[in-house]
């Protein structure tokens, strides 16, 4: 089956205006030559992703992940490279592609604010060219699914966000495409809501094979909802892969947590870095190249009896925050 | 996308528009009041100068009425069905036209119909009551009437589309097009022969007070093939020019030239 | 007073920092009475009263538009400020909020009076080609720089009508309509029918507005000791006004907890 999404060196660049110094034959001049530089947003990026995937894409900010989804989405044309989705040019066939594409975007919505959502979901029946009767049909399902019958005819201005984030899915979806683009899903809503919308995503995503691909700064979002991340920064591919293996892979530090009979514990030992310690429980991370765990561990029962003992990979976080050090910085050309 | 289908779109989307606005229905009720109430305080003005000197270059109270009546039903249709207009060069500045290119609809046409200003109700029905109270419509000239409307409020729309997509291209235009949309309006409202020279010139280009309201006056007060065929003409290539102006800036929008920030 | 002059300071830095907003008005300014000294014109082709000259009547309408462009609509701000229960905060400090609100609209008129004097000075001899005589000027100005604060005054007291009402826009609107009718924004009081001259009596609009532009006139409508008395008149009902409607203000706070 041919990808979901191609992406083959693509790049995009913008040109920012230099900022203006002060006064008035500086700002003269600004306006008939601007000083401008190009910078690069995304560059020589690559990658696939096949149908039914679920795809996080992450990087801090100003790393290049809405650039390049506007890009997927037709909104921005690339400079160079090659881009496919769903078979299709995006900046050539927006309004073909935009039939089988769904957005949502976490700080924007496409519900009307002072209506109920029935009626945006009315009038996408009429932007997407939906047939009346499998309109109706979709929507009972989409309803029944996201439970959000309560909510369909409150005006959208009284639901909560976490209410309002179940209708703008219903609504990205109402016209069954294909691929669903999420810019920040979760964003503001409290732990509950999270795990509603995320279960949702995933299930939701695995019933009609839709490929999913999701921008987020959450990594419980990454973790509950997808299954490969894509890692870019400085408008680079820093990794793509699966999610364990990020974890696994990149940082090779486990962390444990010591509940023991001593106040406190005293590991020296290379490659052994103590987070805390105090109150007969100890934390400590272990560069596993440096000093098996199994060696730490023995150390620790010499010096204490233990309690308890819990073991886990590095949080995802930092394994993130490691890699977007690595990153080199981008281009700027005047 | 068929024709119908588009239909379709655009009636569903004036629809919707209209509910949104209705949806407060006590700040809905008091806009209309009061652009009414402000338009009738505006016409006092006059009504107290035309005892006084019965006529103005050739124009009275009743022509002041139909030029009055006709803008203000211009205005009022444009800012109810495309009220998205005013707020155009903030949809450009803020990016939120991205949302409007991920839907398989015209970006303008969803741009233009997504609000609605109440006060164009208020202005609608103050406008319908000065037209009929001047007189100077038979019924029989009612299609006629239509048509200057139509072609009014097209140019009038045009202007707002042009004016506002300066965006585009000069990022921050919110003040520089708000005023020349309302220099419009104030043009359109003062009869034509108090104006001359190079100003009468610059209302029927740049500026076209003169297709907005002093044209369709005289097809309405004094038809004939020409005029009419100068009306709609003159409707249609501004209409075109706003369109192809849109469109180019979009395509600009698209090559992410006019960003100053980006993510 | 200190402490009030701070606020109004503020306000003039503000004010002179949104240049967008003062070009438009002096664009507006210009194109206003660029139509008007038409109008005016063809007016007195037409046989208006042969006593009021149309360049006098653009000096007039140079005045009046000179008061209500500068006046800010700090109504919209207190509005603000209520809604989002800010003026709570500033109740608890040491400094009369209605008069802290005052002294910041009168910092705003300090940057647009000059500014748009100057400019209907230049615009209304650039289209008429005359200037009245100075004694003109010297009771225009002082009268309109009286009638200016007077006018921002009223307008906080409508702002802190939104302690009752959702909306004041509305109110803002109806009495800035009646204004320009009653206080002869456009036309002097005198061509106005005798009914709607009474009305106007009764209401502040006249000493606003016509008042101080009469001064342009020849044979101007109003006498500096008639003036002065209504302008003292109304300026004390509006403090009385402004003071009593914040104490009620102020109770209704204290009584629903803000």
């Amino acid at each position: 089956m041919p990808p979901a999404v191609e992406l083959d060196r693509v790049s995009k660049s913008f040109r920012v205006r230099r900022p203006r110094r002060p006064g008035v034959g500086a700002r003269v001049r600004d306006l008939l030559r601007p000083r401008t530089e190009a910078v690069t947003a995304i560059d020589r990026l690559s990658f696939s992703i096949a149908p039914g995937e679920r795809v996080a894409f992450i990087g801090p900010n100003g790393a290049g992940k809405s650039t390049t989804l506007k890009v997927l989405a037709g909104i921005l044309h690339p400079d160079a490279g090659e881009v496919r989705v769903l078979g299709l040019v995006p900046s050539h066939e927006r309004r073909r592609l935009a039939f089988q594409i769904g957005t949502v975007f976490g700080q924007r919505s496409q519900l009307w604010y002072q209506l109920p959502p029935r009626d945006t979901f009315e009038l996408l029946g009429r932007v997407y060219d939906i047939d009346r009767l499998e309109h109706r049909r979709r929507l009972d399902a989409l309803t029944s699914v996201f439970e959000i019958g309560a909510l369909v005819d409150t005006p959208v201005r009284q639901l909560s966000l976490g209410e309002r984030m179940r209708c703008e899915l219903v609504a990205s979806l109402l016209h069954a495409p294909r691929l669903l683009f999420l810019d920040e899903p979760t964003i503001g809503l409290d732990v509950s809501a999270k795990a509603a919308i995320r279960e949702l995503l995933r299930t939701g995503s695995e019933r009609e094979g839709v490929t999913l691909l999701l921008t987020s700064h959450d990594t419980g979002d990454m973790e509950r909802v997808c299954t490969r991340v894509i890692v870019i920064h400085h408008g680079r591919l820093l990794w793509d892969g699966a999610i364990a293996d990020l974890r696994r892979g990149y940082l090779k530090t486990k962390r444990i947590t010591l509940w023991t009979e001593a106040e406190r514990l005293d590991l020296a030992l290379p490659g052994v870095r103590v987070l805390s310690s105090g109150s007969y429980r100890t934390e400590i991370e272990i560069a596993l190249e440096i000093t098996p765990l199994g060696q730490v561990v023995d150390a620790a029962v010499r010096q204490a009896a233990i309690r308890d003992m819990v073991i886990e990979d590095a949080p995802l976080d930092e394994v993130i925050r490691t890699l977007y050090a690595s990153a080199e910085p981008r281009q700027v050309t005047s | 996308m068929t024709g119908s289908n588009r239909l379709a779109f655009a009636r569903a989307l004036v629809a919707t528009n209209l509910k949104a606005a209705l949806a407060l229905r006590g700040a809905f009720v008091l806009q209309v009041a009061f652009m009414a109430l402000n338009n009738f305080t505006f016409f006092v003005f006059w009504w107290v100068l035309m005892r006084r000197v019965t006529t103005l270059r050739g124009w009275r109270l009743a022509d002041v009425q139909l030029l009055f009546g006709l803008v203000a039903v211009s205005i009022g249709a444009t800012v109810t069905v495309a009220g998205g207009v005013r707020h155009l060069g903030r949809l450009i500045e803020e990016g939120d036209l991205d949302t409007l290119l991920t839907q398989p609809r015209s970006v303008l046409v969803y741009a233009l119909g997504m609000r609605s200003q109440p006060s164009g109700l208020g202005d609608l029905l103050s406008g319908l009551i000065f037209i009929a109270a001047s007189g100077e419509v038979a019924w029989s000239a009612l299609p006629l009437l239509l048509v200057a409307l139509l072609a009014s409020a097209v140019v009038f729309l045009a202007c707002g589309i042009a004016f506002f997509s300066l965006s585009f291209w000069l990022g921050n235009v919110e003040t520089l097009a708000r005023q020349l949309w309302e220099f419009l309006i104030t043009f359109s409202l003062y009869p034509e022969p108090l104006f001359g020279g190079v100003l009468r010139f610059v209302l029927f280009t740049v500026l076209p007070a003169g297709f907005v309201a002093y044209l369709p006056v005289r097809v309405v007060q004094a038809p004939s093939v020409p005029l009419v065929g100068l009306l709609v003409l003159g409707a249609s290539a501004y209409l075109g020019f706003a369109v192809l102006m849109f469109e180019r800036g979009l395509r600009r929008y698209a090559s992410g030239s006019r960003f100053s920030t980006f993510g | 007073m200190a402490k009030y002059a701070a606020f109004s300071r503020v306000a003039v830095a503000r004010a002179g920092r949104e240049r967008g907003d003062l070009y438009g008005r002096v664009a507006f300014f210009a194109v206003i009475l660029g139509v008007f000294s038409s109008l005016w014109r063809a007016a007195a082709e037409a046989g208006l009263c042969v006593a009021i000259e149309p360049r006098a009547l653009v000096w007039y309408l140079a005045v009046t538009e000179w008061i209500v462009l500068s006046a800010p609509q700090v109504h919209l701000d207190i509005q603000e400020a209520i809604r989002a229960g800010d003026v709570v905060y500033r109740l608890g400090r040491p400094v009369s909020y209605v008069g802290a609100e005052v002294a910041a609209a009168f910092g705003v008129l300090a940057v647009r009076l000059p500014l748009l004097g100057l400019t209907a000075c230049v615009c209304a001899f650039a289209f008429t080609g005359w200037i009245p005589p100075a004694r003109a000027f010297a009771m225009a100005v002082p009268f309109g720089l009286v009638a200016a604060a007077l006018l921002a005054a009223l307008h906080v007291w409508i702002g802190l009508l939104a302690f009752w009402l959702h909306d004041v826009s509305p109110v803002y609107w109806v009495c800035q309509k009646l204004m320009f009718v009653l206080g002869g924004l456009m036309l002097p009081l005198a061509i106005y029918p005798g009914v709607i001259q009474r009305i106007a009596g009764y209401t502040p609009f006249p000493a606003l507005l016509a008042g101080p532009a009469s001064f342009m006139l020849a044979n101007g409508g109003a006498t500096p000791a008639a003036l002065a008395r209504d302008l003292a008149i109304w300026c004390g009902v509006t403090a009385v006004g402004l003071g009593w409607t914040f104490r009620r203000a102020a109770t209704e706070l204290t009584i629903n907890g803000g």
